[in-house]
């Protein structure tokens, strides 16, 4: 189970490729159709997969950590999108575990991601709240 | 800030209420959020898994939610590119077939940084309060 001594951790996931293809993909799936909000823009919460899934799958399969996934669950999420993401941009994913806290029986752990273009631009911040029971 | 500035400014004011936006999710679009985003939990496509771990069903992805109340975000202010934030708690389960309702309101305005702020919630049509304590930061045009 994860404890205070995991707060700190650094996880990375560098050279995240933002497809276009994918992201059109993703925008097809927020419509439940073909017709897209806004074709040939990527979605902002596509940020889920280029800033959070690369290092939350790492966290997830930390042994040391020791996350158990059977009684997960997603509590809280935040993004900041200081700067737009476009088809084609490479992106670093850095991922912080924040906070741990157990309470009620339950484990609160927080863990602050960012995504930064290659140039040193920041497209993305998030915070995730999980939840294991 | 008075009413002038903020009329003056784009006539947002805090008590505007955002464009809401219903969509009923079916199970067709969730299996194709877990394809598009890659979060396979068999809780969100697999019947019998979800019933086996305390589940009515399969239920929507908490994202797949927080990614149509950032949708109604974004057409109310204009755009993707307007959202700068958005938060939220997801506080209870979609299941498929139900529609999700996202509604905001304005709860500040920023007119040196060009920003709004706004409340948010997002309703199931059984009444459930999907996702709550909702926030988003919108940039207004300059």
């Amino acid at each position: 189970m994860p404890d205070q001594s995991h707060v700190g951790r650094r996880y990375e996931a560098t050279g995240q490729v933002v497809d276009g293809t994918a992201a059109e993909a993703f925008a097809k799936a927020i419509a439940g159709s073909d017709e897209v909000f806004s074709p040939g823009a990527v979605p902002p919460t596509y940020g889920a997969v280029y800033c959070l899934f690369p290092t939350l799958f790492q966290i997830f399969s930390d042994e040391e950590v020791g996350m158990s996934l059977a009684g997960l669950i997603h509590g809280e999420q935040s993004f900041e999108w200081p700067s737009p993401v476009r088809p084609g941009d490479v992106v670093d994913a850095t991922a912080v575990i924040s906070s741990v806290e157990n309470k009620r029986g339950m484990t609160f752990l927080g863990i602050d991601h960012e995504a930064r273009r290659q140039d040193g631009e920041t497209v993305c911040r998030g915070r995730s709240l999980m939840i294991v029971r | 800030m008075t009413d002038t500035i903020t009329e003056a400014l784009h006539s947002v004011a805090v008590g505007d209420e955002m464009t809401s936006l219903s969509r009923t999710v079916s199970q067709s679009q969730i299996t194709a959020y877990a394809d598009a985003s890659g979060d396979h939990n068999p809780i969100h496509v697999d019947p019998d898994f979800a019933r086996a771990v305390g589940l009515p069903g399969t239920i929507a992805h908490g994202l797949l939610e927080m990614a149509i109340l950032t949708e109604a975000v974004a057409r109310w202010a204009g755009g993707y590119e307007q959202v700068a934030s958005v938060f939220c708690r997801f506080s209870k389960p979609l299941l498929p077939g139900e529609t999700v309702t996202c509604t905001g309101r304005i709860v500040a305005v920023d007119d040196s940084l060009h920003t709004a702020d706004l409340e948010l919630e997002a309703t199931s049509s059984t009444g459930e309060r999907v996702l709550t304590h909702g926030r988003a930061t919108v940039r207004l045009p300059r």
